[in-house]
């Protein structure tokens, strides 16, 4: 029922609003399509106009009303999707079994790299796929609420066993909760996943001077499974005590923020509550498992609150805690309007997604709505104001010239060359939202050689489709004119129309002068920003 | 670079908003004038080789004085008459032998024992805190490099000051200072493989950014391409190795040839940085010969080579390694060596405090083990990466570089000549 008042609320508040905003319907709809969404496909800013912005938005809100057939049609060619953790950790196994000591025998046996080479390919396709998810979802505000909450929760894909743990952190813990219920619903469900138990270490966090009940019991106990970050040798040193690892980033960068007023004491109490969180062992399919003799039964003390031995529900109770701590709703607020508005957020919308927060005990989508009718959100300075991450910008550049990638990762590698390999980063921060962080001489020369790759069309793996868009014509000016409204949305510069024209002048060919426009468009400083 | 450049492309930017001139222009006329040089640059330049995957400073720096070293790696250990004697308690792995006439002409030191007071076994933990600068504080967002050349902003003004070799940034560079991320130092700029049609996509660029405006993007640009016509300028690839120095096959010679041509070409590089990985030797380490020698062989013929190459200009370069942790004492149940704790560090160059092993070292005896089974670090990195800042660099302040630490001088380990 309150949700039902709430969009009726919007959906009255959007003229008054709009009325006070000076942007056009148009340029309205650019707006929301390059921050609600990857940058406009071909004549989408137009159709959005003509829906009308704020409908558009509600419809994103709501995205399991969207019809999204192509996308899982397109699916479909993902084999990464046809395994479940059991079946990675199996497979993983099989990589390190191969990389074992070399023997004679059996390395002829088995002809080679087939095991790893087969899961370096499911590697990139994890990475593809998110790449091809974000390109042709038509919910593409879900699919970049995913990219904000993986970035959120970070993991990193190299350390150990999350080689094989992040695919179902991505399907299971992450995507279900990107958009639909509350920020607490996908803080548990981090908390308990394997990818981030094992990521920030808590999994090998027992309480001081427990045992197992018997030997080789647990995650620990095994010698056989020889990964990289826990060979026979260190798995028979069982672990001892408690790992801050995970209590610290909890506190610091999934909620409270860095100045969230803890104390070093906190984090070894919250350490101590989330003792026993751990992992099965990966023949047992790697999931999680609360080990109670692993806990620590004494009562803990913080932020108020005591935790007298309630095995795991200590840690439930403490996430749905800090999960709507004041501190946690301007932290992850900032963040959001960091992501949405500006890379230095201005308070107004903070103010109104914190406001939004209290009112819905942090419903995901309420807090994105308030973000979404904020005067900031819509304010000119606002506009154009941020510069698009290697992902977005790959992303809104497939999309703008409706190009077509298969499963290979092509994409992907091209979004780590221009400097964010997906999952890859080792830090919890996750990466950076802010201009400073991505813009350097390096990256950008990536960029303008990623853009003149891209409308080239001779990349392999990727079907150009640049007839539909950009008719060939060897009327230069009308050419120009076509990538500005098809590409650019009517946003290119004078001065970026004339220097594209110039170059031009002496080029006859007309899908030659096509690839040059369109790789000029696209590597120009106008399609940097959104 | 020298100061007049420095003062060319300034003077370069005013006239490019009062007249409409290419700032570029000018930089070019500039470096027209002076031509590209083979005189020997006056600035430091500190170049990091990272050890990823944690060397065995056992045998990479062989104790070969200590009975417990050969009761403990009956497989592995490096037999006493082939080590390559130093000071007659260490000595080299018999592959690092092209470094010896570097020791004996005291332009090569060891650090053993070093490593970081974080007690981290995991090779992603370690590998961050030795490049963030800050064990166990994991989310330093930026690395020790480049608050080192964001606090120090005197040289700030070619875009070669701080070059990663590699398609990517390593963390340690990561930051607000700007640097670059160079794959390929023939390769480098806009990837047209005609010249012509590459010469006019390169101009098409700079102009579409120069009317950017002054935000960032129009700097890096401009950045940028200064950085591609400097190198069309300079040509580094012309300078070929001195003659009869041969580099190794393989990544790491290739990118110290590549580091090299950079420094004759005099762009201004203070820091270079390049990974160098397969140490992670868990199984069949070998010992004289073996998988562990055949990478400490490519590395120490690719350091020699580079010395010899450089040659009067090593007198301002300073080369150092570093690895994340250092690898069990004892020798595993598969001919290898496990993650431990404090390994060994290079550091070579003219202004190095050469021939000796520096530090103290804590023996391999039990109880002196840390956990009671690893080399106990005595040196914390921070105060070898500090001094070398300081006194090679001549970094004023290093609080800002290490927060929460500040090496001092007393620390020092000694490895740079005062």
């Amino acid at each position: 029922m309150r949700h039902i008042l709430l969009v009726a609320a919007t959906l009255v508040a959007a003229p008054p609003l709009v009325a006070q905003n000076p942007l056009t319907a148009r340029d309205s709809a650019l707006h929301a399509l390059n921050r609600l969404a990857y940058g406009p496909r071909p004549g989408e800013a137009d159709s959005v106009a003509q829906l009308g912005v704020m409908r558009w938005i509600e419809r994103q809100l709501d995205p399991d009303r969207i019809d999204d057939k192509a996308l899982e049609q397109r699916e479909r060619a993902f084999r990464i999707l046809h395994y479940d953790r059991e079946d990675l950790a199996q497979r993983y196994r099989d990589v390190q079994r191969e990389s074992s000591p070399p023997h004679p025998l059996s390395a002829s046996r088995r002809g080679g790299m087939g095991v790893r080479s087969e899961f370096r390919e499911l590697g990139g396709q994890l990475q593809q796929l998110a790449i091809v998810r974000a390109t042709f979802s038509e919910r593409q505000l879900r699919e970049v609420m995913v990219d904000f909450w993986t970035n959120h929760f970070n993991v990193f894909v190299g350390k150990g066993a999350d080689r094989f743990l992040v695919p179902s952190y991505i399907e299971q813990t992450i995507r279900p909760r990107a958009l639909d219920g509350r920020f607490e619903d996908l803080l548990i469900a981090t908390a308990e996943s394997p990818a981030m138990l094992f990521y920030l270490d808590n999994a090998q966090s027992v309480a001081a001077g427990s045992e197992p009940p018997r030997r080789s019991s647990g995650f620990f106990g095994r010698r056989r499974f020889g990964m990289n970050e826990m060979r026979p040798e260190q798995e028979r040193r069982r672990p001892t005590g408690i790992n801050e690892n995970y209590a610290r980033e909890l506190l610091e960068l999934h909620t409270l923020g860095v100045d969230g007023g803890y104390t070093q004491q906190d984090i070894i109490e919250v350490a101590r509550i989330f003792t026993g969180w751990s992992i099965e062992r990966p023949e047992r399919g790697a999931g999680f498992v609360f080990r109670d003799w692993a806990h620590d039964h004494g009562t803990k003390h913080v932020f108020g609150l005591t935790f007298h031995d309630e095995g795991k529900d200590e840690g439930i109770k403490l996430l749905k805690f800090l999960a709507n701590q004041p501190a946690t709703m301007h932290h992850i607020s900032t963040k959001l309007c960091a992501r949405f508005v500006a890379d230095e957020p201005p308070d107004g919308c903070i103010d109104a997604a914190v406001a939004a927060w209290q009112k819905s005990r942090g419903d995901i989508r309420v807090v994105l709505r308030a973000i979404f009718t904020s005067p900031d959100f819509w304010a000119p300075d606002a506009v154009q104001a941020k510069v698009k991450t290697p992902f977005e910008f790959v992303v809104s550049a497939v999309r703008a010239i409706a190009a077509d990638p298969d499963t290979t990762p092509r994409l992907a590698q091209m979004v780590a060359r221009l400097g964010e390999p997906l999952y890859q980063q080792p830090a919890p921060t996750g990466y950076a939202e802010t201009e400073a962080h991505w813009v350097n001489s390096g990256a950008l020369l990536a960029r303008m050689n990623a853009a003149v790759a891209l409308a080239g069309g001779r990349l392999p793996g990727i079907d150009a489709n640049l007839d539909t868009v950009i008719p060939a014509t060897t009327d230069h000016s009308q050419l120009v004119s076509a990538v500005d409204e098809r590409i650019l949305g009517g946003t290119m510069s004078a001065h970026t129309k004339s220097v594209i024209l110039n170059q031009l002048a002496d080029v006859a060919d007309p899908l030659q002068a096509r690839a040059l426009a369109v790789g000029l468009a696209l590597g120009g400083p106008d399609f940097q920003k959104q | 670079m020298s100061i007049s450049r420095r003062v060319f492309v300034k003077a370069g930017g005013l006239a490019f908003v009062s007249l409409g001139l290419d700032p570029l222009f000018l930089a070019r006329a500039a470096f027209a004038q002076r031509g590209p040089t083979v005189q020997p640059s006056n600035r430091p330049t500190l170049v990091c080789l990272f050890q990823r995957g944690a060397v065995d400073g056992l045998n990479m720096i062989v104790p070969h004085g200590e009975r417990l070293y050969y009761q403990e790696r009956p497989r592995i250990a490096i037999p006493a008459n082939e080590v390559v004697d130093l000071d007659g308690h260490f000595g080299l792995h018999p592959s690092l032998a092209p470094l010896k006439s570097l020791w004996d002409n005291k332009s090569l030191a060891v650090l053993h024992a070093i490593g970081s007071p974080d007690s981290t076994r995991s090779h992603f933990d370690a590998q961050d805190y030795m490049e963030s600068g800050t064990p166990g504080m994991k989310a330093t967002a930026d690395g020790w490099l480049n608050r080192y050349c964001d606090h120090d902003r005197e040289h700030a003004e070619t875009p070669f000051r701080a070059v990663a070799f590699g398609p990517q940034l390593p963390r340690i560079l990561a930051g607000t200072a700007p640097s670059l991320a160079l794959d390929d130092l023939q390769a480098f700029g806009l990837r047209v493989p005609q010249e012509a049609a590459r010469d006019r996509l390169t101009r098409a660029f700079e102009e579409l950014y120069d009317g950017a405006g002054t935000g960032l993007l129009a700097s890096s640009s401009r950045e940028g391409f200064e950085a591609v016509q400097m190198l069309k300028r300079a040509d580094p690839t012309q300078y070929r190795p001195t003659a009869g120095v041969e580099y190794p096959p393989g990544r790491v010679g290739r990118t110290l040839l590549q580091i090299a041509q950079l420094i004759k070409a005099n762009v201004g590089m203070e820091i270079a940085f390049a990974d160098c990985t397969g140490w992670d030797t868990h199984v069949n380490q070998g010992s004289s010969e073996g998988q562990l020698s055949a990478r400490l062989r490519e590395l120490g013929l690719a350091l020699s080579a580079f010395s010899r190459d450089l040659g009067d200009s090593m007198r301002n370069v300073v080369v150092l390694t570093m690895s994340e942790f250092g690898r069990t004492i004892r020798e595993n149940g598969n001919s290898g060596t496990d993650h431990g704790h404090a390994t060994a560090m290079l550091v070579m160059g003219g202004p190095v405090n050469g021939g000796q092993v520096l530090g103290r070292w804590p023996g391999l005896d039990v109880d002196k083990r840390f956990e009671g089974r690893d080399v106990a670090v005595t040196t914390d990195f921070r105060d070898l990466f500090g001094e070398i800042l300081a006194r090679h660099l001549g970094a004023g302040d290093l609080a800002p570089v290490f927060p929460g630490y500040a090496p001092a001088a007393t620390r020092f380990p000694g490895a740079i000549k005062v």
